[in-house]
């Protein structure tokens, strides 16, 4: 219980500083449509795309505009000397990765509820897919890029080289992720049943809880110097 | 009569970076109410040793204990009885006064945060400032934050690592009066710091550290300020 107060409290804090300046979320956002629409220009306008294209498309501009926000998350607590400040309070370093894998959960989804209309909108004329079809895609990568990207952004904002570690280190660790969710979202936009999905979306699954545990059980080595 | 026990407790306190040691066996004892102010030159292992007794790294060997919870053992109960402040000001910038210091009263489980936060803006004179954003607060006005958010619980034990630095006199003076006023209310302090007239006019006990060691601990009663000083600067030349 008083594990699920903290976690809330510190989530609370991240959620009001970034619904107050709205940085985070407006860059992805920005950036995330920017990557969109550019393909749509280099694609040519109103030509058709298969679905394995379209779901390349779809992962391309999500996954760049997230790491925007990822970035910024984590160093905000290393401004001042905040995590110091965490680290010396009874808030406990598993806390503090969940609460940050919240946020940046939340921050993704937010972006995403502009990015998949705006996808659909451009390139979806010629898919035959329901864009609710890709709820469990979008769900598991969420789950996994924040849990991981959290580990990693710990890491990379210690340094001054922030927003080109971060991408270097996060995306090979993603790519087993990504190459499924391209897979299953392929199949999705051909709607495909959500069956013929499974043989994707298990081993997303497997690889989020594998990742989320090692985040957690990792984020006190990354947190306190030795 | 038997001696009281120690509040602060460091033995054996060792730290080492590779090969480089930058702590070579610190020994304190600390009674409670005490303010000990440790001098030392750049690369001494002052900050060192307050980050490891404030549980931000790790030491290498040797046990620090804070009214018998050891730092290992007992980590909940011993960070529970510690406050920090740095030259860093541990706020969070887009938070104002009042929400930095009701976040911080929260996770400390303090049970009326927003009463503790008001109460310790009157404290800090900032109660005027409370809806500003923390990042408009001048330098002075930052480490009053910072003050009051490292009494959000209570401390027992205050942690100050070169808490002048950045001050003007006005702030810098400010400072010292509100140690004075915590120092009176029997809170056990450690400061480190360059600024000898500052370290010298709060603390109790005076201690010089160099290359990892603690060469020098006295009370201050039993020193004369011009010959501690021509012992601080003899250490600096030696080094």
């Amino acid at each position: 219980m008083k594990s699920l107060r903290q976690i809330r409290f510190l989530c609370g804090k991240d959620l009001r500083i970034e619904l107050r300046k709205k940085e985070s979320l407006v860059s992805m956002a920005f950036f995330g449509v920017l990557i969109l629409v550019m393909l749509n220009i280099a694609n040519g306008v109103g030509k058709q795309i298969d679905a394995e294209a379209g779901a390349g498309i779809l992962w391309v501009a999500i996954l760049f505009s997230s790491v925007l926000g990822l970035g910024r998350v984590f160093a905000r607590e290393k401004e001042n000397g905040c995590v110091a400040a965490l680290l010396i309070s009874p808030v406990s370093s598993g806390e503090i990765f969940v609460a940050k894998a919240l946020v940046n959960f939340s921050l993704m989804l937010l972006a995403e509820l502009v990015l998949v209309p705006i996808f659909f909108v451009l390139f979806g004329a010629r898919l035959s897919g329901d864009p609710l079809a890709l709820l469990p895609i979008l769900v598991l990568v969420n789950f996994g890029f924040s849990t991981t990207g959290t580990l990693v952004s710990a890491i990379s904002a210690g340094t001054r080289r922030n927003e080109v570690l971060l991408p270097i280190l996060l995306f090979p660790l993603l790519l087993p992720l990504m190459t499924l969710a391209v897979k299953a979202t392929a199949l999705a936009l051909a709607a495909k049943p959500l069956a013929d999905l499974r043989g994707q979306l298990e081993p997303m699954a497997a690889f989020c809880v594998v990742f989320a545990a090692a985040g957690y059980l990792l984020f006190p080595f990354v947190l306190r110097e030795d | 009569m038997s001696e009281p026990s120690s509040f602060l407790r460091i033995s054996g306190l060792r730290k080492s970076y590779g090969s480089r040691e930058a702590l070579r066996g610190i020994n304190l004892d600390l009674q409670r109410g005490e303010f000990l102010c440790l001098f030392g030159p750049n690369g001494a292992g002052k900050s060192t040793l307050l980050k490891i007794v404030a549980t931000l790294l790790r030491p290498s060997a040797g046990q620090v204990k804070v009214q018998d919870y050891d730092l290992e053992e007992h980590p909940e109960q011993y960070r529970a009885q510690l406050g920090m402040v740095s030259h860093q000001s541990f706020v969070y910038q887009d938070l104002s006064v009042l929400e930095n210091l009701e976040f911080y009263a929260t996770l400390y489980g303090v049970e009326q945060p927003r009463e503790k936060a008001l109460e310790l803006l009157e404290e800090v004179k900032l109660a005027d400032r409370y809806d500003m954003l923390a990042a408009n607060l001048s330098r002075g006005m930052q480490q009053r934050l910072t003050i009051a958010r490292a009494l959000v619980n209570d401390p027992a034990l205050l942690l100050l690592d070169e808490p002048y630095t950045g001050l003007d006199e006005h702030a810098a003076s400010v400072l010292r009066d509100q140690l004075q006023i915590l120092h009176s209310r029997k809170r056990t302090i450690v400061m480190v710091t360059h600024n000898l007239r500052r370290g010298m006019e709060s603390a109790t006990r005076l201690g010089i550290l160099v290359r990892g060691e603690l060469v020098y601990l006295q009370q201050k009663a039993d020193v004369d300020p011009t010959t501690f000083e021509h012992l601080y600067f003899r250490h600096l030349e030696a080094q």
